[in-house]
Formats: C-alpha cells, sequence, structure tokens
C-alpha cells in the first residue's frame, strides 16, 4: 500500500507507526495535562517527533542518549510501555523511574537514556563525561545529546564542543532548534549564531536538517553517526522544527487573540482525535508521512493505536 | 618533607592502585604541576592524564558523566576559586547521580588560595560553603595523620567528594603528632590528644593554629584535648560532647571566611547537649578590610584567652 510516486518506495510501515504512537501518546498526555492530572511540569514535543524517532531508529545497543527538559518524544520514543511513562508522571512507583524523577529529569538507563537535565546546557559537560568514559573502556557506541535553540546560549555549549573535539570524542550534538525560548523568539533575545560557522570554526562537521521527514532523518543520522565514529570526533545537527500547540488568546488590547508559543503544560488548541494531524504542512511530522503512505492506511494505524494506548492506561 | 610533596606522594600510590581512572584538569601535567601538587602523574595501562582546556564547569560535569559510566577520575583544580563556575553541577547533576548509588569514583580537589596578598579574588577559603549546598562529602587536609587517612580512603572510593588543600600550608614542614590519632566515623573527625583542663575543636583548615594554642596552654600548665573536623557537613559530634562534658571547657577554631560556619553547629550542640563552663569560639573578623590583598593570616593570641578562661 505503498503510495504511488512516493520519495522511497521502500519506506518501513513501522517508523510511521512510531510517529504516530508518539503523537498520540503525547495528546493523551496533553488531555491529562488540562484535566490537571500531573503535578509536575510537563513540555510537550509535540512537532519534535521526527527527530526523536529517528534518533531511536539509528541506536545501537552502546550507544547513549542525553536529554534535556523536553525530552518526553525521546523517552516515549525508546520506550513501548506508555503506562510506565503515565505512572512515571503520576509519580507511582511503578513509573519508569520509580517515579523518583517525574518529567523534567526522566532517564530511562535500560534503553540508553541515561542522564536528563533540566538545566540548560548543563548536559553538554556530563554527555562529554560519557564521551570520554567510552573512549577509557574502549566501548562501542556513541553518545548522543540533545539540546535547544536556547540551551545552546549558555557557555556550557562551548565548552562541552570544544572538548569533545580536543580529546577527540565521537557524539552527536542534537541542536533541537524552534526559534524559542520559553515566550521569546530569536529575534527578540539575541544575534543570530551561525551554528555552521561555530561548528566550522571548531573544525566540527555540522548537520542542517529540516522537513521532519523521518525516513530522511534516519539516513542523515546513520550517516553523521557512521562518520563521528569513523573520525572520532563530535558532529553537531541542527534540528528545525516548530513545537505545535500554539494558540491565540484575546484580550482587550489584541481582540483577534496574542500568539502564545507553546512551551509547558497543557496546550488548548490540541485535541485527541482518531487522525492526529495538527497542521497541513511540512511542520507537522504526521503530515509528511503522507507523502509515503496513503491516508486511509495511516488513519487505520492511528486508529488502533488510539484504541491500544487508552485501553493500555486504564 | 613538605606539606604538598606528602599529599602528592600520597595521591600518585593510590591512583597507582586505581584503574581505570582519568586524572585532569588544567596543566597537571605541565609546568609546575598545581605547585607539585600533581607532579609525576603518567598516563599508563588504563590510566589517562590529561591536561583539559580552561572549562570549568564543563569539567565538574565531565567527572559526573565519567561517573555515569562507571569511570572514576580525580579533577585537580589550582583555586577553589574557580569551582564556583562548577556549583550548577555541584548540586543539580550530583542530586541525579547520587540516587543511583554509584560504584564508580569521582573527587574534586581544589586548592584552597588562602595564603594571602592573591587579591580579593583569589582568596575564598569557605570550603563547608561548597559541600553543604548539596550534601556533599568533603575533606580538608590539614596534617600528615588525616592526609594519610583522607587520601587513601577517599580519593577513589564510590561516591563523590571534594578534597581540599591549602595552599598556606604548601610549601610548610607537613604538620604530625607523637601518636596516630584516633579516627572517628571515617575520618569526618580526628582525635589527636586527650587533656583534662581544655577541649580544642579545629575547623576548616585551623589544626595548625590548634596545635600551637595546644603548646602554650601545656606550657601554662593545661592539658587540652585537640580535635579536627575534617568534614563540612552535619556530623555526628558525640565524641566530642564527650570530651567537653568533661572538660566543661570548649574552644573551636574556624578559619573559614563564611558566615554559615561548621563550627556553630558544634557550639549548638554543646549548648543543647553539655553543662560547660566557658564556650570560646575564635573566628576571623570578616569586614570589608578582606576585600583587599591581604595577608589573610588567621592568629589566635593565647594570652587573651587565658585571661577570658582565667575570668
Ligand atoms: C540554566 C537555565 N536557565 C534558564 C532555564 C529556564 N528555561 C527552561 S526551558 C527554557 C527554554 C529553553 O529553550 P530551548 O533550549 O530552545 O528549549 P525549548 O524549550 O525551546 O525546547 C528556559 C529558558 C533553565 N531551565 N536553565
Ligand atoms: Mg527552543
Amino acid at each position: 500500500m505503498f503510495k504511488e510516486g512516493t520519495v522511497n518506495m521502500k519506506a518501513d510501515i513501522k517508523v510511521s507507526e512510531e510517529i504516530i504512537r508518539n503523537r498520540l501518546s503525547q495528546m493523551i498526555i496533553n488531555e491529562m495535562c488540562k484535566k490537571k492530572e500531573f503535578k509536575i511540569p510537563i513540555h510537550l514535543a509535540l512537532g519534535h517527533e521526527s527527530i526523536a524517532v529517528a534518533v531511536s531508529a539509528v541506536m545501537e545497543e552502546d550507544d547513549r542518549l542525553v536529554l534535556t527538559h523536553r525530552n518526553i518524544h525521546y523517552n516515549l520514543a525508546r520506550n513501548p510501555c506508555f503506562k510506565a511513562e503515565i505512572d512515571e508522571y503520576l509519580l507511582k512507583s511503578e513509573g519508569l523511574a520509580g517515579g523518583r524523577l517525574g518529567a523534567m529529569n526522566l532517564a530511562n538507563e535500560r534503553r540508553g537514556i541515561v542522564y536528563t537535565s533540566s538545566i540548560l546546557g548543563n548536559n553538554l559537560s556530563v554527555a562529554a563525561g560519557m564521551a570520554l568514559g567510552k573512549k577509557v573502556k574502549e566501548e562501542d557506541g556513541i553518545v548522543i545529546v540533545v539540546t535547544g535553540d536556547g540551551a545552546m546560549e549558555e557557555g556550557a555549549f562551548y565548552e562541552g564542543v570544544t572538548f569533545l573535539k580536543t580529546c577527540n570524542l565521537n557524539a552527536i550534538v542534537i541542536v533541537e532548534n524552534n526559534e524559542w525560548s520559553l515566550a521569546t523568539r530569536i529575534q527578540e533575545r539575541r544575534c543570530p549564531i551561525h551554528l555552521d560557522r561555530f561548528a566550522s570554526s571548531l573544525d566540527v562537521d555540522y548537520v542542517l536538517l529540516t522537513g521532519n521527514d523521518v525516513y530522511a532523518y534516519i539516513t542523515a543520522l546513520k550517516q553523521a553517526r557512521r562518520e563521528a565514529i569513523e573520525r572520532n570526533a563530535p558532529v553537531i545537527i541542527e534540528v528545525k522544527l516548530r513545537t505545535l500547540g500554539d494558540w491565540r488568546l484575546k484580550t482587550e488590547e489584541y481582540p483577534d487573540g496574542k500568539f502564545i508559543n507553546y512551551h509547558a503544560g497543557a496546550s488548548p488548541s490540541i485535541e485527541v482525535s482518531e487522525w492526529p494531524l495538527i497542521r497541513e504542512d511540512d511542520s507537522d511530522p504526521v503530515f509528511v508521512l503522507s507523502r509515503y503512505f496513503e491516508i486511509g492506511q495511516l488513519r487505520n494505524i492511528s486508529c488502533d493505536m488510539l484504541n491500544r494506548l487508552t485501553g493500555e492506561i486504564q | 618533607m613538605k606539606y604538598v610533596q606528602h599529599i602528592n606522594e600520597l595521591i600518585r600510590t593510590t591512583i597507582d592502585n586505581s584503574n581505570p581512572i582519568v586524572l585532569y584538569g588544567q596543566n597537571i601535567s605541565a609546568g609546575s604541576c598545581i605547585s607539585g601538587l600533581t607532579r609525576g602523574l603518567k598516563n599508563g595501562e588504563k590510566r589517562l592524564v590529561i591536561n583539559t582546556p580552561n572549562i570549568e564547569s564543563t569539567q565538574v560535569g565531565i567527572g559526573f558523566g565519567l561517573m555515569l559510566s562507571g569511570v572514576s577520575s580525580v579533577f585537580f583544580m589550582k583555586q577553589q576559586d574557580f569551582l564556583l563556575l562548577g556549583i550548577d553541577h555541584l548540586v543539580n547533576t550530583y542530586n541525579f547521580v547520587r540516587i543511583n548509588e554509584p560504584s564508580a569514583s569521582f573527587t574534586i580537589v581544589p586548592v584552597v588560595v588562602d595564603s594571602g596578598y592573591e587579591g580579593i579574588q583569589s582568596s575564598l577559603n569557605n570550603f563547608s560553603d561548597f559541600c553543604s549546598i548539596a550534601r556533599i562529602a568533603g575533606y580538608a587536609i590539614t596534617n600528615r595523620h588525616d592526609a594519610d587517612h583522607i587520601v587513601r580512603t577517599h580519593l577513589v572510593s564510590p561516591g563523590f567528594r571534594i578534597i581540599g588543600v591549602s595552599q598556606r600550608l604548601f610549601q610548610t614542614e607537613i604538620l604530625s603528632c607523637e601518636n596516630d590519632p584516633t579516627v572517628y566515623n571515617n575520618g569526618e573527625i580526628f582525635q589527636y590528644y586527650e587533656g583534662a583542663d581544655i577541649t580544642i575543636v579545629c575547623f576548616n583548615f585551623s589544626f595548625p593554629q590548634g596545635m600551637k594554642l595546644r603548646e602554650e596552654l601545656a606550657t601554662l600548665g593545661l592539658s587540652s584535648s585537640l580535635f579536627s573536623v575534617n568534614v563540612m557537613t552535619p556530623i555526628d559530634w558525640l565524641h566530642i560532647l564527650r570530651d567537653v562534658s568533661r572538660t566543661k571547657k570548649l574552644i573551636v577554631i574556624d578559619d573559614s571566611k563564611s558566615v554559615n560556619r561548621s563550627c556553630y553547629h558544634l557550639t549548638t550542640e554543646v549548648y543543647r547537649e553539655c553543662s560547660i563552663d566557658r564556650v570560646l569560639t575564635l573566628t576571623r573578623d570578616v569586614t570589608d578590610e578582606c576585600l583587599r590583598p591581604c595577608s589573610e593570616e588567621f592568629s589566635i593570641d593565647t594570652n587573651s584567652i587565658m585571661k577570658t578562661l582565667r575570668q
């Protein structure tokens, strides 16, 4: 049931299923956030699913993933048990981390997520230490560390990449660039930082990913991973994406509604549905799947998935 | 033997028995090797010695990253003031790492620059402040006995700690007593002497002042017990309280410039638990005078202590 004229006729439907699972899981969590079922802050990553699913798909046994406050998409991608994730957010002892880590620090060592920090920039240094640890132990695999366009402003980002390069450590540094840091856009808060030029100033390779095509991302990540390991060097991957779930707030000053960027908590503009499309353009990873498969097929998968997920947590 | 030489030898022998291990810091195997502290550290089988870039915050994070990978490390630091740049990791990263009781060791060895005349940005001597922010185990090295115990027991052992060394003492002959001290609570408290009249308890790096005071009081016919508290986080005071209950006179000496001095924990306990004749708390006057290059001398006037005791 491949769509005619698709980009890649060998696209694995399981990858698309994973995007849909990630999306629906987040939508269900969003509904629970609306009902204030969680005491802890949760940062949804609607619109970030492609990079997370791609990272999970290329990770090998010895790879290590290091995350940041917005980690739900990676945790969902790495962890097939939805209930364990929900239980963690509910701080139950059956949760993924026994209810001890909550959302902003959620790690899952058994599935390679070894450290997650809610302090911007902090995880770069820890990832650098882990990459060094791999070298000392002559262990296979690579350290993948995720950060944001806001977190990379921290000095720790500069220090971390410098150290990785200096010590010939292989690592993938993923910058999820959604152009926002909380309530400010890049232009509102800083001068541009040209990551490509920054990388080349340190003799570090740079890859730009845009368009949310999970299949293309998997190919690019596999290549970056291989090259980083061959060269014993870090690579910076900038992923341009849009965090979905924004809404308009009507006030006297803004009768047409003021744009509110989604940062954390419930998004009032998102509803869970059997077909979890949010936007009909490339900013939505679910939309991009329709380039590979018939909508009907994807809808069927999604419908079954929604039943499965809601059943799992009942 | 000089204080720094003794500690350097201890470090080298302890590390020889610990593999794999990463030893890192700025200029640790170059130039003066942190005034001799890290002299002679060599790469070896499963031992990596790294002169790192100047990235203190990241250096602290790296130790925790290594720990999470099961690799032990020691981060040597020329100046404790620079550790301020790594505080985020001391608290936040450590809080993540510690919940799984790591099997690897991570130790930071900063030089506490208390030698004077180094200026206002090279004078932070409040070792305990670093430790208290996240209940970090911290050990101050002040003499041959505590050096032997602390380095051998704690330099490489599961978990995280800070071991501070005093720059003021670097080129002095390392102090030692006739007899080995009694070590309480795995190196938290050392008791060097037992006396009938007074209990002297030294905090932070003030053991030399305590030694001197004990000797001077002895020439005046007073015999003192001498303790040194080498850790900075709240501890079990039982052994000191017992001694104070007997002597009924307590002198605490704390050279730290903090307002949250560790010695106050002890005095609070003493007032609560012991019937006592006199408590003397000898601390630095921390005034704006400290905000300029100065000697940072912390000396104790035995005569005025005697006067107070006689009153
Ligand atoms: C050191 C530090 N400073 C500030 C914050 C507050 N903070 C939390 S998330 C956030 C935005 C970060 O932006 P970015 O890294 O781009 O991630 P995004 O939320 O956009 O995914 C900020 C400023 C923090 N957590 N840590
Ligand atoms: Mg951002």
